[in-house]
């Protein structure tokens, strides 16, 4: 990521230097400013690069929503066949899968994205990272935020021999708790 | 029991010191009465005692492993050791995988593996050539023990950087490579693999971990260029490095392998850096699930649904990163009952200054880390770890840990106000009950003295005296043989599986044995720690008992041997 940056900055660079190469030959210049082209340049190189992370975290915001909203209806799906008395390890399973990546922010192909930037340099709360705030790569979800997700995953993985309404309502609540708080923070 | 004179003499000192103490004291002495009186200096843990015999033994195969600097990866990843009865003699024969020498960008010398036949005088005799198991020029990398054809004689699967190697094992003393014609060349830097059952069809299917995505233009080209903790420059990964994929081959009967990772549901999404893996029935359900430690990434626990197929549930089940909801640098696995409950925990050896963690399992498929409780965070989170075991090394009836230890960069030693370094001692993590270590290091014997840049370990009774002795790989160096010199405070017991040719595997077979209020649990892989294969039988420590109450083998298909009132007996060999 932080490459591609650079490799897009190298060229704009160029682009501008070679828009006043001409003048800058023909005559010598007056003042020491950088010229004022390439800091326009870079001003809209600033604009893109920040923009990205703009555009990252709304995409990992997007991530997590839809994984949340599929997790509630998930658990509506628990609550039907608990109320019906039929089995729901199966949709208690899903629900923890989800709660799980939640916490993780995404699955295991997120994953795989989220370590390619890394590999490339991209932090996105790096000085938080260092403060071990956030996880290498995480951009939502903070590690206290990620600890209470996968807690409450196991629990209710752990329900699928017994399921109780209320103590999935109260894992659940857990869940939803955090959620709103980390969608609230952003 | 056989002894060489030397023990035998230990031994007999050992009795009388034991009757001395009987005569004064006037009752049974207990264990730690006894070692006092055996070692009068020591405090209540002095049993154990190892000693490096590899030297004496014959075992001299020197590992090569790159550069000096270790400018790559690979130059610092070493490999594994393996104990098998490749000849059936009853005697367990010991396997070295080997890596390159390099010396910049030029390769110097390709190591050669070593097989190593135990004459059962307590040496070894080199049989490489004879038996055409060299390791085929490849830079090996880890070494996995199964009868995959079912013929009866165990064969060897050697992972590397590069195509792998299966030795098929003739039978007569001689291997032939059968990776090509079988399917499991899979070039790539391969590292951890496991064979089982996966799909209940009786036959062997193998698993592979995958660790960086690299060719060997790179890993010569490498140069330290991380710059770690602001002091030194490093060899640069994993992460600034693209993980490479695990694959899963599924058997088709005939000694033939198909790649089937995304059909059976174990596509290594995030492209982790795999290195342990351990197959084993986690949940209770009858079929082998398998666990696969990652380098910096959520390791994978992936439960088998049925009908070959899986479902990875790591970071639900709590087996893929720490309490702190942290991935770890995993690196090696054992299995074992750490805690004497009856249902298997995990135990991951990690990087420096962070803990290995501990995973207590409840027999449905759950972790918890109880790394903290249980005494092993604080002792393991100095050194860099890789290979380990649980085992009874005592025979007290409870299992402890040993685990290889060594750091990749040997940039450590000169910043020692980082307080570390490039060799490190391994450990000895004795278990004092219900779970809970306590580091038995210094107390363990002139073996676990000197510091080593170690990592495959292999746990196994080369020497058929009952107790467990431990074969350990060392960066740039030869090899330790740590034989298990020290006073039991129990009877050992040796169960040793055995199928017919040609109908079914012992691999994946769980023996339970009951003991009291106790069950003691253990079961049998092709191979575990790091990028190694334990001892096939299966060893048990029994502590004073004088009889197994309940003997109970659960084969691969479900089926099940169940003894009662065993009298106690030092091996035990069961026929299905």
């Amino acid at each position: 990521m932080e490459r591609a940056k650079w490799i897009l900055a190298g060229l704009l660079v160029l682009v501008a230097v070679g828009a006043v190469q001409t003048p800058l030959r023909a005559e010598a210049p007056e003042s020491t400013a950088t010229p004022k082209e390439l800091v326009a340049t870079y001003r809209t190189l600033a604009d893109t690069i920040l923009g990205a992370n703009k555009t990252e975290s709304n995409l990992v915001a997007s991530i997590l929503s839809t994984t949340y909203h599929h997790a509630e209806a998930t658990l509506a799906m628990v609550h039907a066949s608990l109320k019906a008395r039929k089995p729901a390890k199966a949709e208690l399973e899903k629900l923890a899968a989800l709660v799980a990546q939640l916490g993780n922010e995404g699955d295991a192909a997120v994953g795989g994205v989220r370590k390619r930037l890394v590999e490339g340099g991209h932090h996105h709360n790096a000085a938080e990272e260092h403060q071990g705030t956030y996880d290498e790569g995480f951009v939502i979800v903070t590690r206290s935020a990620k600890k209470v997700f996968l807690e409450a995953a196991g629990n209710i993985g752990k329900m699928t021999e017994s399921p109780k309404a209320a103590a999935l309502d109260a894992e659940w609540q857990k869940v939803k708790t955090q959620y709103t708080e980390l969608m609230t923070a952003r | 029991m056989r002894l060489s004179s030397v023990r035998a003499g230990m031994a007999l000192g050992m009795a009388v010191l034991a009757f001395l103490s009987l005569s004064c004291g006037g009752g049974k002495p207990d264990r730690h009465q006894q070692n006092a009186a055996a070692h009068p200096s020591a405090a209540v843990r002095h049993h154990f005692q190892f000693v490096d015999v590899a030297q004496e033994a014959g075992i001299t195969r020197l590992l090569l492993a790159g550069r000096p600097g270790k400018d790559h990866l690979l130059d610092s990843a070493g490999a594994g050791v393996a104990w098998l009865d490749f000849d059936r003699d009853g005697w367990i024969d010991a396997y070295l995988v080997n890596g390159w020498k390099l010396s910049g960008k030029r390769v110097i010398e390709k190591g050669r593996n070593a097989l190593y036949r135990n004459r059962g005088d307590g040496t070894f005799e080199d049989v490489t050539d004879r038996s055409h198991t060299g390791g085929e020029g490849r830079w090996g990398s880890g070494v996995a023990v199964a009868d995959y054809d079912g013929d009866g004689w165990p064969d060897l699967f050697v992972t590397s950087f590069g195509a792998n190697v299966l030795y098929r094992n003739r039978g007569d003393g001689t291997f032939e490579n059968v990776a090509v014609r079988a399917g499991v060349e899979s070039p790539g830097w391969n590292t951890g693999a496991a064979f089982f059952d996966a799909d209940g069809d009786g036959d062997l299917d193998l698993y592979v971990a995958a660790y960086i995505d690299c060719t060997l233009e790179e890993v010569l080209k490498a140069q330290p260029t991380l710059a770690w903790r602001g002091v030194d420059k490093v060899a640069l990964g994993p992460f600034g490095l693209p993980g490479a994929p695990d694959h899963f081959f599924v058997a088709d009967g005939k000694g033939h392998f198909r790649e089937a990772t995304q059909e059976a549901g174990l596509k290594d999404e995030a492209l982790a850096f795999g290195f342990g893996v351990r197959a084993a029935d986690l949940d209770s359900d009858g079929d082998p699930d398998l666990y696969v430690a990652n380098d910096s990434d959520p390791n994978y626990l992936y439960r088998n649904e049925g009908g070959g197929k899986f479902r990875e549930v790591g970071l639900w089940s709590g087996a893929a990163l720490s309490a702190n909801a942290a991935a770890q640098a995993g690196m090696g696995i054992t299995l074992g009952d750490a805690n004497g409950d009856g249902f298997p925990d995990l135990f991951v050896t990690n990087f420096a200054e962070d803990y290995s963690t501990l995973y207590r399992g409840d027999g449905k498929g759950f972790f918890q880390d109880i790394s903290e409780e249980s005494g092993v965070a604080g002792i393991t989170f100095q050194p860099m770890s890789w290979g380990t075991v649980l085992a009874d090394f005592d025979c007290d009836g409870d299992e402890d840990l040993a685990i290889a230890n060594g750091h990749i960069y040997p940039q450590v030693d000169r910043h020692p106000e980082l307080g570390n370094h490039y060799a490190q001692r391994s450990l000895l993590l004795e278990n004092t009950g219900g779970g809970h270590f306590a580091d038995a290091t210094d107390e363990a014997g002139p073996g676990f003295l000197p510091a080593r840049v170690s990592r495959g370990l292999a746990a196994g009774d080369y020497d058929n005296d009952g107790d467990l002795d431990l074969l350990i790989s060392n960066l740039d160096a030869s090899p330790t043989l740590l034989r298990n010199d020290s006073v039991r405070s129990g009877a050992c017991l040796t169960v040793n599986l055995e199928v017919a040719p040609g109908s079914g595997t012992v691999l994946g077979t769980r023996v339970s044995i009951t003991l009291g209020k106790r069950t003691l649990m253990r079961d049998v892989s092709s191979g575990e720690s790091y990028l190694s294969a334990h001892d096939p039988r299966l060893h048990f420590g029994l502590g004073d008992a004088k009889v197994l109450d309940r003997l109970e083998v659960r084969w691969p298909d479900g089926t099940r041997t169940v003894r009662t009132s065993v009298p106690v007996q030092p091996i035990l060999t069961i026929r299905k």
